[in-house]
């Protein structure tokens, strides 16, 4: 049977469909009036953190790094037509992604939707792996990965996931290494497709012209039936504290580079869309671009605008970065460490959190002009076990106490990692 | 969405607005063009002392304390380099009036925060700029500047620019040089306000539910008391190479890369032939594209390998991320490529495919009417994108060919990587 809801927000004047399609498959879908183009995404909870498959025999085995991503490369080709040279008919750009904890394929148009459409349930629900396209494939995921290996941001931020998590997977690169991929057979990108690309695990958000009819026509016709089997995650918990507090790496570049990640305990490995929004905001009350610290960090030339932080989580990791150039890391990082002692020691007052709270719901707001990121929303709420609107309700009606009893769970200044990447010697 | 119009509010100053409902946001950019000439570090760092504070909220953090309580309204400044023109400007985007949670309106207000930066600043006891705000300004500029040498693809592209236009205005940095930024004084940056007040071509593209009325009133009110003595920037055009220029650069990375430089044959801006974007494309624009196809997918060279098309300065640049010991390798196969291109070998669904995507991005633009009109800054006129597209339209299978034997080989750089082998790990 399908099922099918619409999800209303009045104030943010948007709504969406929900559809558990027949199939096995989640169907969004959020018809925006007046716009010109849409942008679909079908997508699998598949990404680089998922190395392990969950045998019938009720044991986990490992496979290698990146295979996520190869698959990722390899399921736009088939025995005739690539995908690409299909959308290449039909004038859409179409692209896909693969992240941590998910592997995305898209497509944006302004004309054709339901043809476009019809080739990306095709294309993705039709594998076809040979060991020399696979090889062939190598090459070119192989230089991939040395583009990456040449960024700093890139480097700074994985050498610092390599130091916090010692065993959990996001320590890995996406990508994979060059020695792990040269590992991937035909055969294991099978193996994986069936494991993780059952559309029980699976999503298609749309969102733009496109309108939820024009979308259920193509998918009754296009979706095969399902097996019923979402792949299962494993979780070992591991030490609260980083492998070690420091990490460097020499790159050619001129002004180096910081990444301060704060390390966050728990017993379980999924966080609440609360705690999100309250760590977010929290994150901007410390360092939002009116903070003091912001503005002394800047004063005394330990960072440029390029400042940043972020709340980085999925299933089993969770860390708060602050992130940047600057030309004295050490001491950048020890002003930051400094400041969030004194605030979680005095806790965040009412005008703060105000102000914070009122510039993260504008941006939410301002969100939904994208497309392209309502449908990601779409997606990653819907692996998360959200609705779109969610985050912005708990934004409008979070309080201090929220905010000041979240202050205490996180920002643990013992569970640091300093990564800094600096320019040759 | 109606054809907006362009109304002139003064000498050379003059207001785009379009009228819709369908953003959740308030958008006014305001862009000023100048000739790439005089004190350009000047004008560079000025958008950015704008940016910082005004008078009614001097200091950083009063200022972006009031972003915060326009519901996080983003301010952002901007230079970039179109043709020989310097163009500077500051961007307001907030939330619709529909979405504030008190009511009020947060449009106008943001509106005239736009104003009072650019007509307003935060002015010291002598009226002009304050030293202490430059000298964080001049620091932000050169990190900004010598941060971008660290992004290799950038870095590579820059230069081969930099070569190839060695004689031309273009090859000057839109920031200007270090030494020029250095010795920034506020005296200067005071005279580069004056001058851009006074002399750019200045356009305000402002997309919301408003009227235009409010915008215009709220400008020209401001614009009265200037004397407008506004200068043109005109772009030297070369149509074709000469001999061809080589240069190779070291540094300690895992990956080449290799960036050819290309005179189209243009000898004036209005004289863009929209055949030319066509070709280009074709060669090396989407996933169709013979670069894509062959450099990439047949011959597993690299992993990006495209080719951009400058028509505002009548050049193309092609970038490829390869193996530094394949260089020849690639060189001969993007040339080879071209090579196909002026013997009319290719297909007519190559070309209907490029056709397709012009088409897909250009109504994509109606999206986003605050970047695709802001951009025609220095077109007296403005286009719809309907009617960019009714030119597209126009262009027939049989100019690719012509347009692509106009094409000349100007300049060759290879960024060759020295970084020892990756064993994998």
């Amino acid at each position: 049977m399908t099922v099918n809801k619409i999800i209303t927000d009045t104030a943010l004047g948007e709504s969406y469909r929900v559809i558990k399609h027949k199939s096995g498959l989640t169907i969004m879908v959020l018809t925006k009036q007046g716009y010109e183009s849409t942008h679909a995404i079908f997508a699998t909870k598949y990404g680089s953190i998922d190395t392990s498959i969950l045998r019938e025999n009720g044991g986990f085995e490992t496979i290698p790094e990146g295979t996520a991503h190869f698959l990722e490369h390899k399921l736009f080709e088939s025995e005739d037509l690539d995908a690409f040279e299909r959308f290449a008919k039909t004038g859409a750009y179409a692209n896909a992604f693969t992240s941590f904890d998910m592997t995305g394929y898209l497509f944006s148009c302004s004309d054709n939707f339901k043809e476009n459409l019809e080739i990306l349930l095709d294309f993705v629900q039709s594998p076809y792996f040979t060991e020399e396209t696979v090889q062939k494939e190598q090459g070119i995921i192989g230089q991939e990965i040395r583009m990456y290996k040449d960024s700093a941001d890139w480097e700074a931020m994985f050498n610092m996931l390599r130091t916090m998590y010692e065993k959990h997977p996001v320590r890995i690169d996406i990508a994979g290494t060059e020695k792990s991929i040269s590992c991937i057979t035909a055969e294991m990108l099978y193996d994986c497709y069936k494991n993780f690309y059952d559309l029980s695990n699976m999503v298609l958000a749309v969102a733009g012209k496109a309108t939820v009819e024009e979308v259920l026509e193509v998918a009754d016709r296009m979706l095969k039936n399902s097996g019923g089997k979402r792949a299962v995650r494993e979780f070992k918990k591991e030490s609260p504290k980083p492998v070690c507090d420091y990490v460097e790496e020499s790159l050619p570049i001129k002004v180096p580079i910081f990444v301060l990640g704060f390390k966050e305990d728990f017993e379980n490995p999924e966080r609440t869309l609360k705690q999100v929004v309250s760590t977010e905001i929290i994150h901007e009350i410390i360092a939002g671009r009116s903070s003091p610290l912001y503005n002394r960090l800047l004063e005394e030339s330990l960072v440029n605008n390029s400042f940043s932080n972020e709340y980085f989580y999925g299933f089993g990791y969770a860390c708060s970065m602050f992130s940047g150039e600057s030309t004295d890391p050490e001491k950048a990082s020890a002003e930051i460490r400094k400041e969030i002692l004194s605030r979680k020691l005095n806790g965040v007052s009412e005008k703060d959190f105000e102000r914070a709270r009122r510039k993260l719901y504008g941006r939410m707001v301002m969100g939904f002009n994208d497309i392209e990121s309502i449908a990601h929303d779409m997606v990653k709420s819907d692996f998360d076990g959200y609705g779109i609107f969610d985050a912005s309700e708990i934004c409008r009606t979070l309080t201090l106490d929220d905010i000041n009893e979240r202050l205490g769970e996180i920002l643990c200044d013992d569970y640091t990692v300093l990564s800094v990447v600096k320019p040759l010697e | 969405m109606n054809r907006p119009e362009l109304k002139s509010i003064a000498d050379s100053v003059s207001v785009c607005h379009v009228k819709t409902d369908r953003f959740k946001t308030c958008k006014i950019c305001i862009s000023m063009a100048l000739p790439l000439d005089g004190d350009i570090a000047a004008k560079a760092v000025l958008p950015y002392m704008l940016r910082r504070s005004c008078k009614k909220y001097p200091s950083f953090s009063e200022f972006n304390g009031r972003l915060d309580e326009l519901y996080g309204a983003a301010a952002t400044a901007f230079v970039r380099k179109q043709g020989e023109a310097q163009v500077l400007g500051l961007t307001v985007t907030s939330i619709d009036d529909r979405f504030a949670l008190d009511g009020k309106s947060v449009s106008s207000d943001a509106a005239e925060l736009l104003c009072d930066m650019l007509f307003d600043p935060d002015f010291d006891e002598n009226g002009t700029f304050k030293a202490d705000d430059l000298e964080t300004e001049k620091r932000l500029l050169l990190e900004r500047m010598i941060s971008e040498d660290d992004d290799k693809r950038a870095y590579s592209v820059k230069r081969c620019q930099e070569i190839m236009c060695e004689n031309e205005a273009f090859s000057r940095n839109r920031f200007g040089t270090e030494s020029e930024i250095q010795s920034l004084t506020p005296d200067r940056v005071f005279a580069a306000w004056q001058e851009v007040l006074g002399s750019a071509v200045i356009r305000i593209v402002s997309v919301s539910s408003g009227s235009a009325d409010e915008i215009s009133n709220l400008f020209s009110q401001r614009f009265e008391k200037i004397d407008r003595a506004p200068r043109d920037a005109t772009t030297q055009f070369i149509p074709d190479a000469k001999e061809v220029k080589y240069i190779k650069e070291e540094q300690k990375l895992k990956q080449g890369t290799l960036v050819l430089g290309f005179r189209c044959g243009m000898t004036h801006k209005d004289e863009f032939d929209p055949a030319m974007s066509v070709m280009a494309d074709i060669f090396g624009g989407g996933t169709y594209s013979k670069l894509f196809s062959v450099v990439r997918e047949k011959m597993s060279l690299c992993y990006f390998c495209s080719a951009r098309l400058d028509r505002s300065k009548g050049i193309m640049l092609v970038a490829s991320g390869i193996e530094t010991a394949n260089e020849e390798k690639a060189k001969n196969a993007i040339l080879d490529q071209l090579d196909e291109m002026k013997n009319g070998s290719f297909t007519k669904d190559d070309f209907d495919a490029s056709i397709r995507s012009v088409k897909e991005g250009l109504l994509s633009a109606l999206d986003s009417p605050e970047v695709w009109y802001s951009n025609q800054i220095l077109n007296k006129e403005i286009k719809t994108p309907q009617e960019r597209l009714s030119e597209f339209e126009s262009v027939k299978f049989e100019d690719i060919r012509e347009m692509a034997q106009k094409i000349t080989l100007d300049t060759v750089f290879m960024l060759a990587g020295t970084g020892e082998e990756d064993d994998g790990e």
